[in-house]
């Protein structure tokens, strides 16, 4: 193409350093927000005020911060979730599925104690906190089990398995928590038992515990891929399975071992929301929602190129910008569906920018002599 | 058809000439000045090693690449080529050694894919005729209406000459023209080029290391090395031997002795193996052998005959459906492959790209493939990567891979560096079975004799050696016995200072020892 005096192309990179990578993610972030900007501008809203209103009320507000905090650790656990499978070349659409599970895992240790009977049961929280974190992970990845073992035993898509199981899962949940269910609320008013008051989450600096579990994570994963055995299996198994196969490496054990992780991890995320977070402590009557957040974790999973510690600042712009969306949307009076149409905005420029990762383009001088082909038309 | 500035050229007339090509990638000069000239009717081989700047070169020539520096001229014409479309428009025409067809299609189909003048409406039986007498007239023998399919690699090949001589092609880039082909193929294919040569068609053939082919066909020989031309002459006045030492720079031994070696125990029994292909039938139909330490066992057949399972199966790769495998003494054949990697068994796949190494891994990574779940390198689930690197880098010093460094991705390696240090990975692990499938297949000259070396090397450690090739000259010069194999059964097995050429080809074909010998 030519620009002027220029002639524009584009290459294939060969090499992509990691600040490179990052300074491309930043531009993509500017550029959605610009284009984003169009459209408070068509609802007369200064586009500047919208967000600084949105970032202040999702990272500096004393009551937006902590919401922004609960959703990051729940999108970050989501992430992982789809990042260990991602790193098998495997993909996990089952995070809404998993966390149903691990919800239902972890309520599943409560009412087998029965702290289903009395807000003011008196469990000791040292004990049935580990026991229900234990129970969540076990109900995750059981359920990612079946993904896994599909995969690896009769090589059948991992992506439909996930996407029907979550279907499944979501009923499940209806329930066992809906009238009649298992989970009732006494009230019945839809949505699950609340927890007894002895088992609410620890809090670290006003956040739950669980923070430290996601953070935690982020590092155990970096290090697992970057010099562990099994994380080297992983990794061959995602970028050759026949490769992986002549090393020795089991191509049924890794999509199985990838899907109890990533299910496990899962499960965590819908501890984290439905037992942790405060002010919820039960499985709330919109906890659909929740499922459909997770999502969110597959797209910073393929931003972050399946880098656990990269995925933290997106997961917590990711976070921040649907808190604080929500939040514009009611001050300056906009429409429904704002949070979202910013999220989505932002999504597909970030993907589009990676071809950006793959690709840039070169500017050349043209020469002034411009020799053309000879053919006689 | 068309007509372009080369319609009218006369015979030694220059059609294509190159002055100074020059291009660059990141740290690496691919061409360096390339001066290149060629006649029409005139066969010009442009021979070099894998990496000696031909891809890049021809690329250049078909418009897919542009050079930084240097001018193409077409029929004396300055030209400049911005894609390949414009090269198909002078009558330029290549034919690439993986072949680009649709393969549900007809041949008549491919052809006519994507011609400028096929239109919205087809008229097949106007192109089918127009085809037909193009066939006639160069001697092609191809059903048009066969699917791709069902073609064979020569007769694909001749779908894709086709495909550029409808086009006008005027000059023919021929990528590795007789790699993938049978004998009587190639053989075909040499009296087409004669044909089209004698009707003022230029062809440029590119050619790794099929010296011989080069003798025979070309009239001229350009030799490329690191980028350069090193030689540029008549082919009446060379010989495979300097045409190797112009290509590689230095003397090659061609043919390698075998080395007699003090013969040991026995390493592999295999008592009437079986198993099936990927499709379920019965690939390889109870073979029974047995290898000594120190002993090359070569086994000889065209590729599709049971010894890619053969070798699978011996490498824990495949399931076994009957028989037995020994490795000194100890029943293996249920054994996984991981266990046979720790109990001395190596195995050089033939698909050193797709199974034998990772491209996106970097060449640490990739030794760390026959290595992960050694002791010495890994403890409580931690890779030593500090003492993988170290491996490496005398891996890449020892078996001289050409390499920036140990950190780079195994895809930036030219095939031969490539099988060298999948060579040296294995053989670091000192196997007491090596099975190397297909070694030396792509391999340009230098390579090849490195390869063949080594093999004779591990031998000399006293390592049993399973040789699979199908080139019927390696085999019977480095083994000490040979097995030729039809329809997944062996035809005998033959003494390797005892098999001649032609009872061995014929026992490839499918004729038994006792009908040979009789």
């Amino acid at each position: 193409m030519k620009v002027g005096g220029y002639e524009v192309k584009l290459e294939k990179r060969i090499l992509l350093p990691g600040w490179k990578a990052a300074a491309i993610s930043i531009l993509a972030i500017f550029v959605a927000l610009f284009l984003f900007g169009f459209i408070f501008l068509q609802d007369g809203v200064n586009p500047l005020v919208a967000y600084r209103e949105i970032f202040s009320y999702a990272f500096f507000n004393p009551f937006g911060f902590p919401l922004t905090i609960n959703r990051f650790i729940f999108l970050l656990l989501a992430t992982y979730a789809f990042i260990i499978p991602f790193r098998a070349g495997l993909w996990n659409i089952g995070m809404p599925g998993q966390l149903y599970f691990g919800a239902l895992g972890a309520y599943a240790v409560v009412f087998a104690l029965g702290g289903h009977l009395s807000r003011t049961a008196a469990l000791s929280p040292i004990i049935v906190i580990p026991l229900m974190l234990l129970g969540s992970a076990l109900a995750g990845a059981g359920y990612g089990a079946i993904a896994g073992f599909l995969k690896g035993k009769y090589n059948i898509n991992e992506i439909v398995v996930t996407m029907i199981l979550n279907f499944i899962a979501f009923w499940l949940v209806a329930f066992m928590i809906k009238e009649g269910g298992l989970f009732m609320n006494p009230g019945g008013r839809g949505e699950s038992f609340e927890l007894p008051d002895s088992l609410h989450a620890p809090l670290v600096g006003g956040t739950p515990f669980t923070i430290l579990l996601a953070l935690g994570l982020a590092v155990l994963l970096y290090w697992v891929f970057a010099k562990t055995r099994i994380g080297y299996q992983i990794k061959a198994y995602g970028l050759s399975p026949a490769a992986a196969k002549y090393a020795g490496i089991s191509s049924f054990k890794i999509p199985l071992l990838v899907f109890i992780l990533g299910g496990a991890i899962a499960g965590w995320a819908g501890y984290h929301y439905f037992a942790a977070v405060p002010g919820v402590f039960k499985i709330s009557r919109n906890y659909g929602f929740f499922g459909d957040l997770a999502f969110y974790g597959l797209i910073a999973g393929l931003i972050s190129l399946g880098n656990s510690l990269t995925a933290i600042p997106v997961a917590l712009l990711f976070a921040g910008l649907s808190v604080g969306g929500r939040f514009v949307q009611g001050k300056l009076h906009m429409g429904f569906g704002l949070d979202y149409a910013l999220l989505g905005v932002l999504m597909i420029t970030l993907v589009i920018f990676q071809f950006f990762y793959r690709n840039k383009i070169v500017w050349e001088k043209i020469e002034k002599e411009r020799l053309d082909v000879g053919i006689s038309r | 058809m068309q007509t372009g500035i080369l319609a009218g050229i006369k015979h030694g007339e220059t059609v294509l000439e190159t002055r100074g090509i020059t291009k660059r990638f990141p740290g690496v000069l691919a061409n360096d000045h390339i001066d290149f000239e060629m006649k029409a009717g005139e066969v010009h081989a442009i021979l070099g090693e894998n990496g000696a700047g031909k891809s890049t070169f021809m690329n250049i020539l078909f418009g897919l690449l542009q050079p930084d520096e240097g001018e193409i001229y077409v029929a004396g014409k300055k030209v400049k080529f911005h894609s390949p479309l414009d090269a198909i428009e002078l009558g330029i025409g290549m034919v690439h050694q993986h072949r680009k067809l649709v393969s549900a299609h007809t041949v008549l189909e491919n052809i006519i894919l994507g011609h400028p003048n096929a239109g919205r409406i087809l008229n097949l039986k106007k192109t089918g005729e127009e085809i037909d007498a193009l066939c006639q007239r160069y001697g092609f023998k191809i059903d048009l209406k066969a699917k791709v399919w069902q073609l064979s690699e020569g007769e694909k090949q001749v779908v894709e000459i086709l495909k550029a001589l409808y086009r006008g092609a005027k000059i023919l880039i021929l990528d590795e023209p007789t790699s993938a082909l049978a004998p009587p193929e190639v053989d075909k294919l040499l009296a087409s080029i004669e044909a089209m040569t004698g009707d003022e068609l230029a062809m440029i053939p590119f050619i790794t290391h099929k010296l011989p082919i080069v003798l025979s066909t070309s009239d001229r020989v350009t030799i490329l090395r690191r980028g350069r031309v090193t030689a540029r002459l008549e082919t009446k006045n060379a010989t495979e031997r300097s045409l190797a030492k112009d290509m590689v720079g230095r003397e090659v031994v061609f043919r390698l002795e075998s080395v007699e070696v003090e013969k040991g125990p026995l390493v592999l029994e295999v008592e009437n193996l079986s198993t099936r292909n990927d499709k379920g039938a019965l690939a390889l139909n109870g073979v029974s052998f047995s290898i000594r330490e120190g002993e090359i066992f070569g086994i000889a057949g065209i590729s599709g005959n049971g010894q890619q399972e053969l070798a699978e199966v011996l490498a824990g790769l495949r399931k076994a459906e009957g028989g037995k495998v020994m490795l000194e003494g100890k029943d293996i054949t249920h054994a996984s492959s991981l266990e046979r990697w720790q109990t001395g068994v190596g195995y050089i796949p033939a698909e050193r790209v797709d199974v034998g190494s990772i491209g996106d891994f970097t060449l640490v990574e990739n030794v760390a493939m026959n290595y992960y779940f050694d002791h010495e390198f890994s403890r409580y689930g931690v890779v030593d990567y500090k003492k993988m690197g170290a491996l490496t880098e005398e891996i890449i010093e020892e078996f001289s891979v050409a390499t920036p460094s140990a950190d780079t991705v195994g895809k930036n390696l030219s095939g031969g560096n490539l099988q060298k240090l999948i060579l040296g990975r294995v053989f670091s692990r000192r196997p007491r079975l090596l099975i190397a499938n297909l070694p030396t297949q792509g391999l340009d000259v230098g390579a090849i004799e490195f390869v063949q070396n080594k093999l004779i090397e591990a031998k000399k450690e006293r390592a049993a050696v399973l040789l699979i090739s199908e080139d019927l000259d390696e085999v019977l010069s480095l083994s000490d016995w040979v097995a030729p194999i039809y329809e997944g059964e062996f035809m005998g097995v033959i003494p390797g200072k005892e098999a001649e050429k032609d009872s061995v080809g014929a026992m490839m074909a499918g004729s038994r020892l006792e009908e040979v010998v009789a």
